[in-house]
Protein backbone atom coordinates (compact mmCIF):
# COMPACT_ATOMS: atom_id res chain seq x y z
CA UNK A 1 0.00 0.00 0.00
CA UNK A 2 1.34 3.15 -0.68
CA UNK A 3 1.81 6.52 1.26
CA UNK A 4 -1.09 8.07 -0.29
CA UNK A 5 -3.25 5.06 -0.13
CA UNK A 6 -2.63 4.97 3.77
CA UNK A 7 -3.29 8.42 4.12
CA UNK A 8 -6.64 7.79 2.70
CA UNK A 9 -7.06 4.94 4.58
CA UNK A 10 -6.15 6.91 8.20
CA UNK A 11 -8.50 10.06 7.10
CA UNK A 12 -11.55 8.04 6.19
CA UNK A 13 -10.88 6.12 9.30
CA UNK A 14 -11.34 9.28 11.34
CA UNK A 15 -14.43 10.33 9.61
CA UNK A 16 -13.05 13.00 7.06
CA UNK A 17 -14.97 12.21 4.05
CA UNK A 18 -16.04 13.76 0.55
CA UNK A 19 -14.27 17.12 -0.66
CA UNK A 20 -12.19 17.58 2.96
CA UNK A 21 -10.50 14.22 2.11
CA UNK A 22 -9.88 14.58 -1.32
CA UNK A 23 -8.50 17.94 -1.33
CA UNK A 24 -5.85 16.46 1.36
CA UNK A 25 -4.89 13.80 -0.44
CA UNK A 26 -4.70 15.60 -3.71
CA UNK A 27 -2.43 18.26 -2.12
CA UNK A 28 -0.37 15.37 -0.90
CA UNK A 29 -0.13 13.90 -4.33
CA UNK A 30 1.01 17.03 -5.69
CA UNK A 31 3.76 17.63 -3.11
CA UNK A 32 4.97 13.69 -4.09
CA UNK A 33 4.88 14.62 -7.39
CA UNK A 34 7.23 17.46 -7.26
CA UNK A 35 9.71 15.48 -5.23
CA UNK A 36 9.00 11.74 -6.04
CA UNK A 37 10.55 9.85 -2.88
CA UNK A 38 10.13 12.28 -0.57
CA UNK A 39 7.31 10.27 1.05
CA UNK A 40 9.56 9.97 4.84
CA UNK A 41 9.73 13.56 4.98
CA UNK A 42 6.06 13.87 4.84
CA UNK A 43 6.14 11.87 7.93
CA UNK A 44 4.13 8.71 8.84
CA UNK A 45 0.57 9.44 7.59
CA UNK A 46 -0.99 8.03 10.34
CA UNK A 47 0.25 10.61 12.42
CA UNK A 48 -0.79 13.20 9.77
CA UNK A 49 -3.99 12.28 9.61
CA UNK A 50 -5.00 12.32 12.98
CA UNK A 51 -3.47 16.09 13.47
CA UNK A 52 -5.81 16.98 10.52
CA UNK A 53 -9.08 15.10 12.22
CA UNK A 54 -7.82 16.41 15.78
CA UNK A 55 -7.53 20.22 14.11
CA UNK A 56 -10.47 20.24 12.03
CA UNK A 57 -12.91 18.74 15.17
CA UNK A 58 -12.02 21.33 17.59
CA UNK A 59 -12.49 23.69 15.09
CA UNK A 60 -16.31 21.99 14.46
CA UNK A 61 -16.88 21.53 17.45
CA UNK A 62 -16.31 25.39 18.42
CA UNK A 63 -17.85 26.86 15.31
CA UNK A 64 -21.63 23.56 15.79
CA UNK A 65 -21.38 25.25 19.14
CA UNK A 66 -21.13 29.08 17.85
CA UNK A 67 -24.16 27.83 15.70
CA UNK A 68 -26.16 26.68 18.35
CA UNK A 69 -25.97 29.66 20.34
CA UNK A 70 -27.11 31.86 17.06
CA UNK A 71 -29.76 30.14 16.65
CA UNK A 72 -31.09 29.86 20.25
CA UNK A 73 -30.46 33.64 20.51
CA UNK A 74 -33.50 33.49 17.78
CA UNK A 75 -35.67 30.97 19.61
CA UNK A 76 -35.43 33.41 22.61
CA UNK A 77 -36.19 36.27 20.72
CA UNK A 78 -39.33 34.23 19.47
CA UNK A 79 -39.98 33.57 22.98
CA UNK A 80 -39.51 37.13 23.99
CA UNK A 81 -41.68 38.77 21.44
CA UNK A 82 -44.33 36.60 21.87
CA UNK A 83 -44.62 37.37 25.73
CA UNK A 84 -44.31 41.05 25.03
CA UNK A 85 -47.01 41.33 22.37
CA UNK A 86 -49.39 39.03 24.39
CA UNK A 87 -50.19 42.39 26.43
CA UNK A 88 -51.08 44.28 23.04
CA UNK A 89 -53.19 40.83 21.86
CA UNK A 90 -55.62 40.81 24.93
CA UNK A 91 -53.64 38.73 27.79
CA UNK A 92 -53.27 35.11 28.41
CA UNK A 93 -55.89 33.41 27.66
CA UNK A 94 -56.77 30.46 30.18
CA UNK A 95 -55.63 27.29 29.48
CA UNK A 96 -59.44 25.87 29.20
CA UNK A 97 -60.04 28.38 26.34
CA UNK A 98 -57.57 26.19 23.62
CA UNK A 99 -58.37 23.13 21.66
CA UNK A 100 -56.99 20.67 23.54
CA UNK A 101 -55.30 20.32 26.91
CA UNK A 102 -52.78 17.46 25.10
CA UNK A 103 -51.82 20.88 23.13
CA UNK A 104 -51.73 22.98 26.39
CA UNK A 105 -49.12 21.13 28.49
CA UNK A 106 -46.62 20.40 26.33
CA UNK A 107 -46.85 23.84 24.89
CA UNK A 108 -46.10 25.47 28.36
CA UNK A 109 -43.72 23.47 29.19
CA UNK A 110 -41.68 23.86 25.72
CA UNK A 111 -42.41 27.44 26.67
CA UNK A 112 -41.43 27.87 30.42
CA UNK A 113 -39.32 25.54 31.03
CA UNK A 114 -37.63 24.31 27.52
CA UNK A 115 -35.90 27.89 27.44
CA UNK A 116 -34.17 27.58 31.01
CA UNK A 117 -32.73 24.24 29.65
CA UNK A 118 -31.64 26.19 26.88
CA UNK A 119 -30.53 28.96 28.50
CA UNK A 120 -28.05 26.90 30.66
CA UNK A 121 -26.63 24.75 28.05
CA UNK A 122 -26.00 26.63 25.48
CA UNK A 123 -24.48 29.61 27.27
CA UNK A 124 -22.25 26.48 29.01
CA UNK A 125 -20.89 25.40 25.68
CA UNK A 126 -20.56 28.60 24.37
CA UNK A 127 -18.59 29.84 27.08
CA UNK A 128 -16.00 27.03 26.91
CA UNK A 129 -16.04 27.13 23.36
CA UNK A 130 -15.02 30.64 23.51
CA UNK A 131 -12.70 30.06 26.28
CA UNK A 132 -10.95 27.29 24.52
CA UNK A 133 -11.13 29.52 21.23
CA UNK A 134 -7.48 29.74 20.81
CA UNK A 135 -6.20 25.88 20.97
CA UNK A 136 -5.54 24.12 18.35
CA UNK A 137 -6.14 20.18 19.80
CA UNK A 138 -8.79 19.56 21.94
CA UNK A 139 -9.15 16.39 24.49
CA UNK A 140 -11.46 14.41 22.99
CA UNK A 141 -13.73 14.13 26.48
CA UNK A 142 -13.60 18.28 26.06
CA UNK A 143 -15.43 18.33 22.38
CA UNK A 144 -17.65 15.05 23.48
CA UNK A 145 -18.37 17.73 27.10
CA UNK A 146 -19.22 20.60 24.66
CA UNK A 147 -21.17 18.75 21.58
CA UNK A 148 -23.57 17.40 24.89
CA UNK A 149 -23.56 20.99 25.95
CA UNK A 150 -25.00 21.69 22.43
CA UNK A 151 -26.98 18.75 21.64
CA UNK A 152 -29.10 19.33 24.98
CA UNK A 153 -29.30 23.37 24.20
CA UNK A 154 -29.96 22.79 20.51
CA UNK A 155 -32.82 20.68 21.99
CA UNK A 156 -34.28 22.61 24.18
CA UNK A 157 -34.62 25.26 21.58
CA UNK A 158 -36.35 23.39 19.14
CA UNK A 159 -38.82 21.90 22.28
CA UNK A 160 -38.86 26.42 22.89
CA UNK A 161 -39.72 26.42 19.41
CA UNK A 162 -42.46 23.68 18.92
CA UNK A 163 -44.05 24.81 22.87
CA UNK A 164 -44.68 28.16 20.70
CA UNK A 165 -46.48 26.25 17.71
CA UNK A 166 -48.34 24.26 19.87
CA UNK A 167 -49.46 27.31 21.79
CA UNK A 168 -50.38 28.77 18.47
CA UNK A 169 -52.16 25.98 17.31
CA UNK A 170 -53.97 25.32 20.42
CA UNK A 171 -55.31 29.21 21.09
CA UNK A 172 -55.84 29.75 17.19
CA UNK A 173 -59.46 30.61 17.82
CA UNK A 174 -58.98 32.92 20.91
CA UNK A 175 -55.97 34.77 20.32
CA UNK A 176 -55.86 37.66 17.21
CA UNK A 177 -54.66 36.71 13.69
CA UNK A 178 -51.45 39.31 13.12
CA UNK A 179 -50.19 37.51 16.85
CA UNK A 180 -50.76 34.42 15.76
CA UNK A 181 -48.89 35.15 12.34
CA UNK A 182 -45.97 36.80 14.35
CA UNK A 183 -45.24 34.04 16.82
CA UNK A 184 -45.74 31.35 14.37
CA UNK A 185 -43.85 32.37 12.12
CA UNK A 186 -40.94 33.63 14.32
CA UNK A 187 -40.74 30.41 15.95
CA UNK A 188 -40.64 28.75 12.58
CA UNK A 189 -38.02 30.66 11.37
CA UNK A 190 -36.34 29.89 15.10
CA UNK A 191 -36.86 25.97 14.40
CA UNK A 192 -35.31 26.47 11.21
CA UNK A 193 -31.92 27.93 12.50
CA UNK A 194 -32.00 25.40 15.23
CA UNK A 195 -32.16 22.65 12.99
CA UNK A 196 -29.23 23.81 10.70
CA UNK A 197 -26.96 24.28 14.16
CA UNK A 198 -27.87 20.99 15.04
CA UNK A 199 -26.47 19.50 11.41
CA UNK A 200 -23.67 21.34 12.48
CA UNK A 201 -23.46 19.35 15.59
CA UNK A 202 -23.34 16.21 13.55
CA UNK A 203 -20.85 17.11 11.25
CA UNK A 204 -18.22 17.69 14.02
CA UNK A 205 -18.91 14.79 16.05
CA UNK A 206 -18.48 12.54 12.81
CA UNK A 207 -14.93 13.52 12.82
CA UNK A 208 -12.78 10.79 15.56
CA UNK A 209 -10.04 12.17 17.96
CA UNK A 210 -8.26 11.01 20.28
CA UNK A 211 -6.40 13.19 21.93
CA UNK A 212 -6.01 13.29 26.21
CA UNK A 213 -7.20 14.91 28.63
CA UNK A 214 -9.77 15.73 30.79
CA UNK A 215 -13.40 17.48 30.16
CA UNK A 216 -12.90 19.99 32.87
CA UNK A 217 -16.60 20.80 34.26
CA UNK A 218 -19.04 24.26 35.48
CA UNK A 219 -15.97 25.01 38.19
CA UNK A 220 -13.54 25.56 35.62
CA UNK A 221 -16.40 27.58 33.16
CA UNK A 222 -17.25 29.80 36.23
CA UNK A 223 -14.07 30.54 38.59
CA UNK A 224 -16.61 32.41 40.68
CA UNK A 225 -18.56 29.80 42.03
CA UNK A 226 -14.97 27.40 42.82
CA UNK A 227 -15.91 27.60 46.70
CA UNK A 228 -14.38 24.36 48.16
CA UNK A 229 -17.75 23.61 50.31
CA UNK A 230 -19.72 23.86 46.59
CA UNK A 231 -17.36 21.56 44.74
CA UNK A 232 -16.67 18.58 48.01
CA UNK A 233 -20.42 16.97 47.04
CA UNK A 234 -21.97 16.47 43.57
CA UNK A 235 -25.61 17.66 44.53
CA UNK A 236 -24.62 20.63 46.59
CA UNK A 237 -24.52 23.15 43.71
CA UNK A 238 -27.38 21.69 42.21
CA UNK A 239 -29.35 22.66 45.93
CA UNK A 240 -27.70 26.09 45.73
CA UNK A 241 -28.91 26.66 42.16
CA UNK A 242 -32.14 25.12 42.90
CA UNK A 243 -32.86 27.23 45.76
CA UNK A 244 -31.65 30.16 43.90
CA UNK A 245 -34.01 30.48 41.10
CA UNK A 246 -36.77 29.42 43.54
CA UNK A 247 -36.25 32.49 45.86
CA UNK A 248 -35.66 34.60 42.53
CA UNK A 249 -39.19 33.73 40.63
CA UNK A 250 -40.65 34.13 44.32
CA UNK A 251 -39.53 37.65 44.26
CA UNK A 252 -40.29 37.99 40.54
CA UNK A 253 -43.95 36.09 40.85
CA UNK A 254 -44.94 38.56 44.02
CA UNK A 255 -44.01 41.60 41.88
CA UNK A 256 -45.50 40.64 38.91
CA UNK A 257 -48.86 39.39 40.17
CA UNK A 258 -48.72 41.41 43.33
CA UNK A 259 -49.01 38.34 45.43
CA UNK A 260 -47.41 36.23 47.65
CA UNK A 261 -49.00 33.14 47.31
CA UNK A 262 -48.77 32.98 43.63
CA UNK A 263 -45.06 34.04 43.51
CA UNK A 264 -44.22 31.40 46.23
CA UNK A 265 -45.96 28.78 44.13
CA UNK A 266 -44.38 29.86 41.27
CA UNK A 267 -41.15 29.72 42.96
CA UNK A 268 -41.27 26.36 44.54
CA UNK A 269 -42.37 25.11 40.54
CA UNK A 270 -39.34 26.99 38.81
CA UNK A 271 -37.24 25.79 41.72
CA UNK A 272 -38.53 22.02 41.56
CA UNK A 273 -37.87 22.42 37.98
CA UNK A 274 -34.72 22.97 38.30
CA UNK A 275 -33.61 20.50 40.89
CA UNK A 276 -35.20 18.53 37.94
CA UNK A 277 -33.32 19.44 35.66
CA UNK A 278 -29.85 19.67 37.30
CA UNK A 279 -30.61 15.56 38.36
CA UNK A 280 -31.30 14.72 34.74
CA UNK A 281 -28.85 16.84 32.74
CA UNK A 282 -26.00 17.58 35.49
CA UNK A 283 -23.52 14.80 34.52
CA UNK A 284 -24.40 15.11 30.76
CA UNK A 285 -23.81 18.94 30.33
CA UNK A 286 -20.93 19.07 33.38
CA UNK A 287 -22.40 20.87 35.94
CA UNK A 288 -22.59 18.18 38.69
CA UNK A 289 -19.52 17.83 40.34
CA UNK A 290 -17.20 14.40 39.05
CA UNK A 291 -15.84 12.28 41.91
CA UNK A 292 -12.20 13.51 41.10
CA UNK A 293 -13.21 16.64 42.63
CA UNK A 294 -14.92 15.64 45.89
CA UNK A 295 -11.31 14.67 47.75
CA UNK A 296 -9.56 17.52 46.06
CA UNK A 297 -11.07 20.42 44.26
CA UNK A 298 -8.47 21.87 42.57
CA UNK A 299 -8.96 22.43 38.58
CA UNK A 300 -7.93 19.48 36.46
CA UNK A 301 -5.32 20.06 34.37
CA UNK A 302 -6.20 20.89 30.98
CA UNK B 1 16.09 23.37 13.77
CA UNK B 2 13.10 20.61 14.62
CA UNK B 3 9.30 21.53 14.58
CA UNK B 4 9.24 21.69 18.50
CA UNK B 5 11.53 23.88 18.48
CA UNK B 6 9.17 25.85 15.38
CA UNK B 7 5.66 24.67 17.64
CA UNK B 8 3.93 28.37 17.25
CA UNK B 9 5.90 30.25 15.05
CA UNK B 10 5.13 28.41 12.16
CA UNK B 11 1.60 30.26 11.02
CA UNK B 12 3.50 33.79 11.15
CA UNK B 13 6.37 31.58 8.80
CA UNK B 14 3.39 30.63 6.22
CA UNK B 15 1.91 33.78 6.67
CA UNK B 16 5.13 35.27 5.81
CA UNK B 17 6.67 33.37 3.40
CA UNK B 18 3.43 33.66 0.75
CA UNK B 19 3.11 37.55 2.19
CA UNK B 20 4.52 38.37 -1.51
CA UNK B 21 3.41 36.05 -3.97
CA UNK B 22 1.20 33.26 -3.89
CA UNK B 23 2.30 29.53 -4.01
CA UNK B 24 1.45 26.06 -3.33
CA UNK B 25 1.79 23.89 -0.25
CA UNK B 26 5.42 22.01 -1.61
CA UNK B 27 6.37 25.79 -3.14
CA UNK B 28 6.22 27.32 0.52
CA UNK B 29 7.70 24.57 2.27
CA UNK B 30 10.85 25.25 -0.75
CA UNK B 31 11.29 28.87 0.01
CA UNK B 32 11.11 27.86 3.81
CA UNK B 33 14.03 25.94 3.63
CA UNK B 34 15.74 28.65 1.12
CA UNK B 35 15.06 32.03 3.29
CA UNK B 36 16.06 29.57 6.33
CA UNK B 37 19.11 28.12 4.98
CA UNK B 38 17.75 25.14 5.45
CA UNK B 39 17.48 25.16 9.57
CA UNK B 40 13.80 24.50 9.49
CA UNK B 41 14.20 20.76 9.13
CA UNK B 42 9.82 19.89 10.17
CA UNK B 43 8.16 16.90 8.76
CA UNK B 44 6.92 18.31 6.24
CA UNK B 45 3.17 16.96 6.20
CA UNK B 46 3.02 19.04 9.14
CA UNK B 47 2.33 22.45 6.62
CA UNK B 48 -0.87 21.19 5.35
CA UNK B 49 -2.75 20.98 8.52
CA UNK B 50 -1.28 24.62 9.36
CA UNK B 51 -2.41 25.86 5.65
CA UNK B 52 -5.51 24.26 6.52
CA UNK B 53 -5.88 25.81 9.50
CA UNK B 54 -5.29 29.72 8.65
CA UNK B 55 -7.28 28.98 5.98
CA UNK B 56 -10.68 27.75 8.23
CA UNK B 57 -9.52 31.10 10.29
CA UNK B 58 -9.47 32.84 7.65
CA UNK B 59 -5.53 34.09 7.46
CA UNK B 60 -5.71 32.65 3.98
CA UNK B 61 -7.62 31.85 0.68
CA UNK B 62 -7.26 29.14 -1.42
CA UNK B 63 -7.75 27.63 -4.84
CA UNK B 64 -7.40 25.14 -7.70
CA UNK B 65 -5.22 26.41 -9.96
CA UNK B 66 -2.93 24.66 -13.08
CA UNK B 67 0.97 25.07 -12.70
CA UNK B 68 3.53 23.48 -15.21
CA UNK B 69 0.80 20.88 -16.41
CA UNK B 70 -0.18 19.91 -12.54
CA UNK B 71 -3.84 21.01 -10.45
CA UNK B 72 -2.24 22.39 -7.40
CA UNK B 73 -3.80 24.26 -4.42
CA UNK B 74 -2.78 27.92 -4.56
CA UNK B 75 -2.25 29.42 -1.01
CA UNK B 76 -2.54 33.42 -0.67
CA UNK B 77 -3.09 36.01 1.97
CA UNK B 78 -6.47 37.24 2.90
CA UNK B 79 -6.46 40.85 4.69
CA UNK B 80 -6.74 39.20 7.66
CA UNK B 81 -3.88 37.58 7.75
CA UNK B 82 -2.19 41.07 6.12
CA UNK B 83 -3.18 41.91 9.39
CA UNK B 84 -2.10 38.75 11.53
CA UNK B 85 1.21 38.73 10.04
CA UNK B 86 2.01 42.70 10.87
CA UNK B 87 1.20 41.87 14.53
CA UNK B 88 3.17 38.64 14.62
CA UNK B 89 5.84 40.87 13.17
CA UNK B 90 5.60 43.46 16.35
CA UNK B 91 5.63 40.47 18.73
CA UNK B 92 8.71 38.57 17.69
CA UNK B 93 10.55 42.06 17.41
CA UNK B 94 9.41 42.67 21.03
CA UNK B 95 9.89 39.31 21.87
CA UNK B 96 13.47 38.87 20.34
CA UNK B 97 14.73 41.68 21.83
CA UNK B 98 13.89 41.48 25.22
CA UNK B 99 15.75 37.60 24.75
CA UNK B 100 18.63 39.67 23.28
CA UNK B 101 19.10 41.99 26.33
CA UNK B 102 18.61 39.42 28.68
CA UNK B 103 21.13 36.76 26.96
CA UNK B 104 23.63 39.77 26.03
Amino acid sequence: MSWLERLNDELSGLGLTGRERRRIVLELRDHIDSEPGCEDRLGDPGELAARFGDELAADRTRRGTYYVFGALAIAAVALLVSQAAIGAAGSYPGFDRGLSLALFVPAALGMFIAPQVALVAGTLAALRAVRRRKARILPAAELALIRRRSWVGVSAGIATAAGLELYVVNFSSVLPGWWLALVGSLSAVAAAALLAAAATLVRAGAVATATSGGAGDVFDDLPVIRWQWLQSHPWRLGVAASLSVGVAMTLVGWHAEHSLIEGIERGVLEGLAAAVGFALLGRAIGVMTPPSRWADPSPPDE
Amino acid sequence: MKADTLNGQLDPLILATIAEDPAHGYAILQRLRQRSSGAFDLAEGTIYPALHRLERDGLLSSSWAVQSGRRRRVYRLTRAGRMALRERRRDWIRFASAVEAVLG
